[in-house]
């Protein structure tokens, strides 16, 4: 009698908080178990950290909602934070296994290839021989080329547009009854369907290293990588947002591999070797009836007599051309129209 | 006449884009060898510094560390473009910008992220000064000049407001809360044009000051604060919180869940609170004070 007592009045909370869970939109049933937003919603959540860094604890929810990691848990990430009110967070360890189980293997999931990947690329800080390479610390770590990644769906049923086709999802609905389910599948598959970021922000990402006079006289490169692109017909009609051009990943991963596994010019693997640069222009989405030559062109060819003379002077003599000639020519257009509007004026005084 | 002025008019603005048109053509042109120019010479200075230099020169200037740490960016997401603050390091969006209190002149000099003394409530201290102005905590009203009337000021032309609760996500406001006190009978705000205009002209002239006069300046401009600020637990109460919640145009469930037991349990397990030495320079390192 006493245990049926105590159990009486707790079922019908549990079914209630059933049912409430289950009237409670997608958004609501994400990430945030552990209430972290009570505090995180909050914008003004800041502080400035021991080295001057601004600290911005802030979490969007609505746009977190739309990134891969929305499923996540925070304490997922933020693997040391088990109470509230919590200790200052540790760094988060992008490697670390989280609860959600990679569907092929039924493991938990985890970036761990990515650092196998990394490690043997050119941005790995250790070199051939094991070594530790020059100036190691301006060697990008996960946090420098990614922030949270956004979803980018596409809409296939009329023709390729951005954004989600209502009419996919009600397809999806037949056989799928969660809403969270089918919006968070359309997304992941729809966006892993075309590039993750647009041209711009991926050579925007590249550049924030690679336009780094500083680092890029460090580690002898040849180029500023994204200001030379910029320069690029591709370049011009990234900036213009077109998404069919190639950004720095196309030409510099190798079809068919993680755009971790990045060597450098010099290493067979890469798909910028001499050996393998005519392969990359003339494939069946770019330019396929391309002669291999094609690759072999300086695409990163500065405006700069030490790195690319031939090109420098074609383009002083072509700037010379134009503007020796507009010039001169907007010069005289605008004192015919001073003469227009001063028809008797003289520098010494005016006409008798 | 009006054919004249007409032809004149014409001219000037042909003029005009004759002079658009130069300068377009200067920046595609000669401005590109000029360029190429200061670039190469910069080259050519961080080549000769980095021979035989094997290790990264850690001197930052302020560009470096303010200026160039915090740049805008914009993620094409194809249905949208999100455009947000840019900070080194930080992996979640922001996703909206809020622009800074242009009326509160205590920001002009301790910024918007001012409480950095204590490490345990600093972010949550920054928090509320986002949408709460600092007399509102720092200025403890008494006696006569308490008058329990709190309003909602824009952050950007510093007018008052209606209560813009209900309309945003929790602290996204556009506004602050500021405390009114009664001076000849009527209630005025406190952070009156006087007081802007004295620490104004303070600033104005800082670097022609004297020692003493900066001294005194400054105890003016700080006369108002209480050596004890306004604690936590003051407002975070159901009995009788500082803040009039409901006349600010908190609804029921905000102010449920702003003085519940959520709220309220998580400050009790905070145990020591300090106050910041800053505002009373002299008198020792910053002390615990009363729980």
């Amino acid at each position: 009698m006493v245990f049926k007592s105590h159990i009486r009045p707790v079922w019908p909370a549990v079914v209630v908080s059933w049912i409430l869970m289950c009237c409670l939109p997608y958004a609501a049933l994400a990430a945030d178990m552990g209430n972290c937003l009570l505090c995180h919603k909050y914008p003004g959540l800041s502080r400035i950290d021991k080295e001057g860094g601004m600290r911005l604890l802030y979490v969007n929810e609505e746009i977190f909602n739309k990134s891969v990691h929305a499923k996540v848990k925070c304490e997922g990430c933020h693997t040391d934070i088990k109470k509230i009110p919590h200790d200052p967070a540790k760094k988060v360890d992008c490697l670390t296994e989280c609860h959600i189980l990679e569907p092929s293997t039924e493991q938990k999931f985890s970036h761990k290839d990515v650092k196998t990947y990394l490690d043997q690329s050119v941005h790995s800080t250790i070199d051939k021989d094991g070594k530790e390479k020059k100036f190691p610390e301006d060697m990008p770590t996960c946090k420098d080329c990614h922030d949270n990644p956004l979803y980018r769906p596409l809409a296939f049923v009329k023709k390729v547009r951005a954004g989600v086709a209502e009419e996919s999802l009600g397809r999806c609905r037949v056989c799928h009854k969660k809403e969270e389910f089918i919006f968070r599948f359309y997304n992941h598959i729809t966006t892993r369907l075309h590039k993750s970021r647009s041209p711009l922000n991926i050579a925007q990402s590249c550049g924030r290293c690679h336009d780094d006079q500083e680092l890029v006289a460090r580690h002898n490169l040849s180029t500023r990588a994204m200001y030379s692109y910029g320069e690029t017909f591709h370049g011009k009609a990234a900036n213009l947002l077109d998404e069919r051009v190639p950004d720095c990943l196309d030409c510099h991963v190798v079809k068919g591999k993680s755009v971790h596994q990045m060597y450098s010019n010099d290493d067979v693997r890469s798909s910028t070797h001499p050996t393998n640069r005519g392969q990359i222009c003339n494939t069946v989405d770019c330019h396929p009836q391309a002669s291999p030559k094609l690759g072999s062109y300086n695409v990163h060819a500065e405006f700069s007599l030490k790195q690319s003379p031939a090109e420098y002077y074609f383009t002083v003599f072509f700037i010379i051309l134009t503007g020796g000639t507009l010039l001169p020519l907007m010069g005289i257009m605008f004192l015919d129209m001073l003469r227009r509007l001063f028809p008797n004026a003289t520098i010494t005084g005016r006409k008798k | 006449m009006l054919k004249k002025i007409f032809t004149n008019l014409y001219i000037l603005v042909f003029m005009g884009v004759v002079g658009v048109f130069t300068v377009m053509i200067w920046n595609l042109t000669f401005a590109h060898i000029l360029e190429e120019f200061h670039h190469r010479k910069e080259v050519a200075a961080i080549d000769l510094e980095k021979t035989g230099k094997q290790t990264k020169d850690e001197k930052q200037s302020f560009e470096q560390v303010i200026l160039e740490s915090e740049k805008r960016v914009k993620h094409y997401l194809g249905y949208r473009v999100l455009e947000e603050q840019h900070i080194e390091g930080h992996f979640h969006h922001i996703g909206f910008d809020i622009g800074p209190d242009k009326r509160s002149y205590c920001s002009t000099c301790h910024g918007d992220m001012p409480h950095d003394s204590v490490k345990d409530i600093r972010a949550f201290l920054n928090m509320h000064a986002f949408f709460v102005a600092c007399q509102t905590c720092h200025v403890r009203l008494e006696d006569e000049e308490k008058t329990n009337a709190f309003k909602w000021y824009d952050r950007k032309s510093g007018e008052l407001v209606g209560s813009p609760v209900r309309d945003a996500m929790p602290g996204t406001y556009q506004a602050k809360i500021i405390p009114f006190v009664r001076e000849e009978g009527k209630l005025v705000r406190i952070d009156s044009q006087e007081k802007i205009d004295f620490a104004g002209e303070y600033r104005k002239m800082e670097k022609q000051l004297t020692e003493g006069q900066k001294s005194r300046a400054k105890k003016m401009i700080h006369k108002i604060i209480s050596k004890k600020p306004v604690m936590c637990e003051e407002c975070h109460q159901k009995e009788k919180p500082l803040l009039p919640l409901a006349e600010l145009g908190y609804p029921k469930e905000r102010i449920d869940s702003i003085t519940g037991t959520e709220v309220v349990g998580m400050i009790k397990n905070y145990t020591k609170f300090y106050m910041p030495k800053m505002l009373h320079p002299g008198e020792g390192k910053t002390q615990p004070a009363e729980q």
